[in-house]
């Protein structure tokens, strides 16, 4: 390691040592237990008592984490619209290539389940994996919030909000339904209403694995013989690997189910005629 | 509502995800996607050229191949005129050749008969001078001078008589 690289790293830990004892002294009072650890997990799932003011409404907190989510997303997103896409090269660099990589996989995703009408689902499971990826990622982050009882609260992943994974479930499914119709028109809508289950499975599927994520990590932090090392494996690794999971499982059930109600019907001329056809093959082979 | 679904926050939430679809779609799905296609295309372009140029020069390997084997067929050709133009022009020299071995011999043979003839006639005179040689000597043992006479008168009438052959 050379002297400059020394002085950089000193100075880099030196200014993390700073801002965490800030933090610490800063975020004392914000983070006083006052209740027991049944009512934390109560106020964890159903965040009855830790309600937030948005512009005057009570609000969950999740609902502050999506919004901060897609704030932080979507000035991320304008930064490399304006700075980095106009300076794409044909031989990527790395940042090019993650960025392509992503895109290219929800698009190959979109076009490999709906080969038929895949353009706008692209875009659709794309948004729908970053929120869901970033979002679930968003609770390591950590952010203390004051409640409307003056209480503090860390925000919690927006989709461990039950109404933050019912919105995204049924807009999920009336994403599909609009698919259905528009290419099949009413054979499309019954192809849909079909899987009536599917906006609730959706729903909780969604809730119920970034709320257990949530409800170790907490279970984990509540016991101070628990806070070494474990989370660590807790809170980081099966954060990340729930948020890939999920961004995953909602983006290729979205792209399976919107290619199965976008699928061009079959003519019945055309499967007779595959019939006769398979069964003048069978006769030839026999 | 059980579990604290409020329909208000489910829609702030829709409306969050709207904007963030919205956002996504314009800011970074579209221009990369973009971007991704119009170089995929170009690399298709690309291909097609080269492809298409890989083609071309296929076609022109196989026309030169063609005609090398065209030109191999004519030089084949042209030597084997060549060779028969050589035998006819050689047969026509050994002919001449012939003819004028023919002729030489001819003009010898005649050359030998006219210089034989000459021999015999040459002997003939010479026998013919030692004769009149021999006879001398024989009338000189009786009378020179009438021998002589008669021997001009022989050597005389055999004059005439080769003339008048």
């Amino acid at each position: 390691m050379s002297k400059k690289q020394k002085i950089i790293f000193w100075t880099i830990v030196s200014a993390v040592v700073v801002l965490l004892i800030t933090g610490i002294i800063l975020t004392n009072g914000l983070y006083e237990r006052d209740a027991s650890i049944q009512e934390s997990m109560q106020d964890a799932i159903l965040h009855e008592n830790d309600k937030i003011d948005l512009f005057g409404l009570p609000v969950n907190p999740g609902l502050i984490s999506a919004y901060l989510v897609t704030g932080a997303i979507l000035l991320f997103a304008a930064i490399v619209r304006i700075f980095v896409i106009p300076r794409f090269k044909r031989i990527p660099g790395k940042f090019q290539l993650v960025l392509e990589q992503a895109v290219g996989f929800f698009g190959g995703m979109a076009s490999n389940n709906s080969p038929h009408r895949n353009n706008v689902l692209g875009a659709y499971i794309f948004a729908a994996g970053v929120y869901i990826f970033f979002g679930t990622l968003f609770e390591l982050v950590g952010v203390p919030w004051q409640t409307v009882n003056g209480t503090s609260v860390t925000l919690p992943a927006p989709l461990s909000d039950i109404n933050g994974a019912i919105a995204l479930g049924c807009l999920s499914y009336v994403f599909i339904l609009v698919g259905g119709i528009a290419a099949n028109k009413g054979r499309g809508l019954l192809r849909t209403l079909k899987e009536f289950s599917l906006p609730i499975s959706m729903s909780f599927r969604l809730f119920g694995a970034l709320l257990s994520g949530m409800l170790v990590t907490e279970l984990v932090y509540y016991y101070l013989a628990l806070s070494f090392v474990l989370p660590v494996i807790v809170g980081v690794l099966f954060t990340l690997m729930h948020a890939v999971v999920q961004a995953y499982v909602l983006a290729m059930l979205t792209a399976l189910i919107y290619g199965e109600v976008t699928e061009p019907p079959v003519k019945k001329e055309s499967a007779r005629s595959h019939k006769k056809q398979t069964k003048t093959q069978t006769e030839v082979t026999l | 509502m059980p579990l604290n679904i409020d329909w208000q926050q489910i829609l702030l939430h829709l409306l969050n995800f709207i904007i963030l679809f919205a956002g996504l779609w314009l800011l970074l799905y579209k221009p990369v996607r973009k971007f991704m296609q119009k170089r995929k295309d170009e690399y298709e372009k690309q291909d097609a050229e080269s492809e298409r140029k890989q083609t071309e020069a296929s076609r022109l390997r196989a026309q030169y191949e063609q005609k090398l084997a065209d030109a191999d067929a004519e030089i084949e050709a042209k030597r084997a005129d060549a060779r028969k133009t050589m035998d006819a022009y050689a047969a026509m020299r050994k002919n001449a050749a012939q003819e004028e071995a023919d002729s030489i011999l001819k003009e010898a043979r005649e050359n030998a008969v006219r210089e034989k003839e000459k021999s015999v006639r040459e002997a003939r005179r010479e026998i013919s001078a030692l004769a009149a040689e021999a006879t001398e000597k024989l009338a000189l043992r009786e009378t020179a001078s009438e021998a002589f006479d008669q021997f001009l008168d022989a050597a005389e009438a055999q004059e005439k008589k080769g003339d008048n052959e």
